[in-house]
């Protein structure tokens, strides 16, 4: 199948690299040195409408086709890859359910913030004893009334330290496994919630991955997220469209370490000539766009049958189970093609081996997407 | 009211190899506007937002400035309309035919209060276009100008000269190319791209605006300066001094100081 981009497509890819490189770029090795989170860019994202690519118009959002938005999530990543997952957490785990799975009134309230960028959106599933085992959800979620109070712990929630829409999971029947999962919209000044301070982490420095804490925290029960008991079931759809977008973040984090090998490549001179003149360097760039080029086709892939309506979690799981793998085979191979600066934070080979090495973790490791793959065949 | 920026959609020289010759190679270069037309456009939009005026962009070009994704490009940096003139014969075609007909797309369109265009190209960087446009059509010129307003009826320019700054005001239409400094264009965001769909377009032949041009010189070959081979000396300028002291005695060695 020949790909052949829209011309919304190539001006998204076009604006957001532009975007990137002037807003996103110039501070990602400080963001990443000082694991800070990059706030000042929230509102710069809101602006270009990159918070709210996922929502539609009538409720703020510039309402973008999932293959435009992977594109914004690949060419965000290529410069930042904290930034790439601020934005792919925001959109595809908190907006799109609610765009999918809100009420009009749940719609009304929170997707016109989302989309500006006033309150960055979070998801929260992990917890400590619920992690690839998603269904095993411990928190409770027990009505009260026009309310439901929630107790327990998430854990590894990206986006918690600024989040101000959480959409949350808790158990709210007693149903057993999954059945008894309920999905919520959780604010943040919801009294008895609490985010913890973040993890310190190996890659994606600046990104806030925080643990929540709900100490009988009550909301109210207009705030359910689809219906109850079927929490499991928006959470898995949901992952089926973010998985495409972590895939994204991949194939960005790849590019950056791949053009930054090939420059480097023609720069330096060992042995009186450019080390782009040895085949061995000509083999590693060749392998390189090879696999690169190939996770993007699956990330497309996914992507356009989600456009078109398509199921598509089998493409997303295929895209990041791919992409995981490839990002840190090809961020490995960009290290060798620098030597020894490569190891060293003088470049930024370093920081792209370490960023692209969440990509086969979350929204589920690489075991649970080839699980969800297997599934599809051996059924 | 109508306020025209003159963009170009060519070949991107960012793209663009050169051989060890010197010998420049396009041909695997993708079109796309220079930053230069973009900072146009940036200043375009803001003066005739202000004037209440309407912003419509005019190329001239060969088959690719007419593409949807070449059309929907500039319209996403904020023009309201743009007229392209597409056709086989301007591609590559020099100034003065590219002028002629710009002149002649600008007077068509009536009620025009000023053209802006970019100081320089990004392809020849003659820094030609503006002045030979204003002699078309005889109206003003004004070159490196940094700062415009304009009231619907009176502008007002800054140019920056290596004497000093000039401030202007003139009534009347009037072709003001503007310094890459006087504006910072901001990346189309997404609402930009999808609304760029929806914008008119107008596409012109040769045969609407008179014909091709007729032949001019064609470029035979380019190839590096002649001159004294680059030395190919590095100096860090992490510390001023230290630099400054290494420069110097890197002129020295050469003789170019004693
Ligand atoms: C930086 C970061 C950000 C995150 N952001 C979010 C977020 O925003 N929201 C959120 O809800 N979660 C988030 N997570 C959590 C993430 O999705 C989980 O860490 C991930 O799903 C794995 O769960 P776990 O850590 O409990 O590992 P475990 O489930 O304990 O897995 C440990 C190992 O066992 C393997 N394994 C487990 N079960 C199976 C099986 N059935 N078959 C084969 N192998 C198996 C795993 O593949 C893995 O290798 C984030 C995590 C990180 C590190």
């Amino acid at each position: 199948m020949p790909f052949q981009l829209s011309d919304e497509q190539q001006l998204t890819q076009s604006s957001v690299r532009e975007f990137a490189e002037a807003e996103v770029l110039p501070i990602a090795v400080e963001v990443d040195r000082n694991h800070r989170f990059p706030e000042e860019t929230v509102p710069k994202l809101g602006e270009m409408g990159l918070l709210g690519m996922l929502i539609p118009e009538e409720y703020g959002g510039s309402g973008m086709d999932p293959l435009s938005y992977n594109i914004a999530i690949e060419e965000l990543s290529r410069c930042c890859a904290t930034t790439g997952v601020l934005v792919e957490a925001h959109s595809s785990l908190c907006s799109w359910p609610i765009v999918h799975y809100g009420t009009e009134e749940q719609k009304r309230k929170y997707l016109p913030d989302l989309a500006s960028g006033a309150k960055l959106g979070a998801f929260g599933l992990t917890e400590p004893n619920a992690g690839s085992d998603a269904g095993g959800t411990q928190t409770t979620a027990v009505r009260d009334g026009d309310e439901f109070i929630l107790n327990g712990q998430k854990v590894f929630i990206t986006n918690g330290g600024y989040a101000g829409t959480f959409v949350v999971f808790a158990r709210s029947t007693d149903a057993p496994g999954t059945r008894g999962v309920s999905a919520f919209i959780v604010e943040r000044d919801t009294p008895g919630f609490t985010v913890a301070p973040p993890e310190d982490k190996l890659g994606i420095c600046g990104s806030s991955t925080t643990p929540l804490f709900f100490d009988n925290a009550r909301i109210p029960a207009a705030n359910l997220l689809g219906e109850e008991g079927k929490g499991f079931h928006v959470a898995m759809a949901t992952l089926d469209g973010g998985r495409t977008g972590i895939a994204a973040q991949g194939v960005g984090i790849a590019q950056a370490a791949f053009e930054e090998a090939v420059k480097y490549a023609k720069e330096r001179v060992q042995f009186g000539a450019p080390i782009a003149k040895l085949q061995a360097i000509q083999w590693m760039i060749a392998d390189m766009a090879t696999d690169i080029e190939a996770g993007r086709l699956l990330v497309y892939q996914a992507a356009d049958l989600e456009g078109r309506g398509e199921p598509h979690g089998n493409a997303s799981a295929m895209a990041k189970l791919y992409c995981g793998q490839m990002a840190t085979r090809v961020t490995n191979e960009a290290i060798q093609v620098h030597g020894g600066v490569g190891y060293t934070a003088a470049y930024s080979a370093e920081r792209h081996y370490r960023d692209a090495r969440i990509i086969g973790i979350y929204e589920g490791t690489n075991e649970i997407q080839r699980l969800v793959i297997s599934r599809n065949y051996l059924k | 009211m109508k306020i025209v920026v003159a963009y170009q959609w060519a070949p991107d020289p960012q793209e663009a190899t050169v051989g060890e010759s010197g010998t420049v190679d396009f041909s695997r270069a993708k079109p796309a506007m220079s930053d230069y037309d973009a900072t146009a456009i940036e200043v375009g939009r803001a003066v005739a937002s202000a004037a209440g005026a309407s912003l419509v962009g005019v190329t001239v070009g060969g088959a690719s400035v007419a593409q949807p994704v070449a059309t929907k490009a500039a319209l996403s940096r904020g023009l309201d309309e743009v007229v392209v003139v597409s056709d086989p014969a301007f591609e590559s075609a020099g100034t003065l035919p590219v002028a002629t007909v710009l002149a002649q797309v600008v007077q068509g369109l009536g009620d025009v209060a000023l053209v802006i265009a970019g100081d320089t190209s990004i392809d020849n960087g003659a820094r030609l276009l503006p002045p030979v446009l204003g002699a078309l059509l005889g109206w003003p010129v004004l070159t490196d100008v940094q700062t415009l307003q304009f009231d619907g009826t009176a502008a007002t320019a800054a140019r920056t000269l290596p004497e000093g700054v000039q401030t202007l005001s003139l009534t009347g239409p009037a072709v003001i190319a503007v310094s890459a400094d006087s504006a910072k264009p901001k990346a189309p965001g997404m609402k930009d791209v999808l609304a760029a769909g929806k914008k008119p377009v107008t596409v012109k032949s040769a045969a609407d605006v008179g014909g091709a041009p007729a032949p001019e010189g064609v470029v035979r070959s380019t190839a590096k300066p002649s001159g004294p081979a680059r030395k190919g000396i590095k100096i860090d300028t992490t510390d001023p001094a230290a630099a400054a002291a290494e420069l110097l005695s890197a002129l020295r060695a050469a003789g170019a100081l004693s």
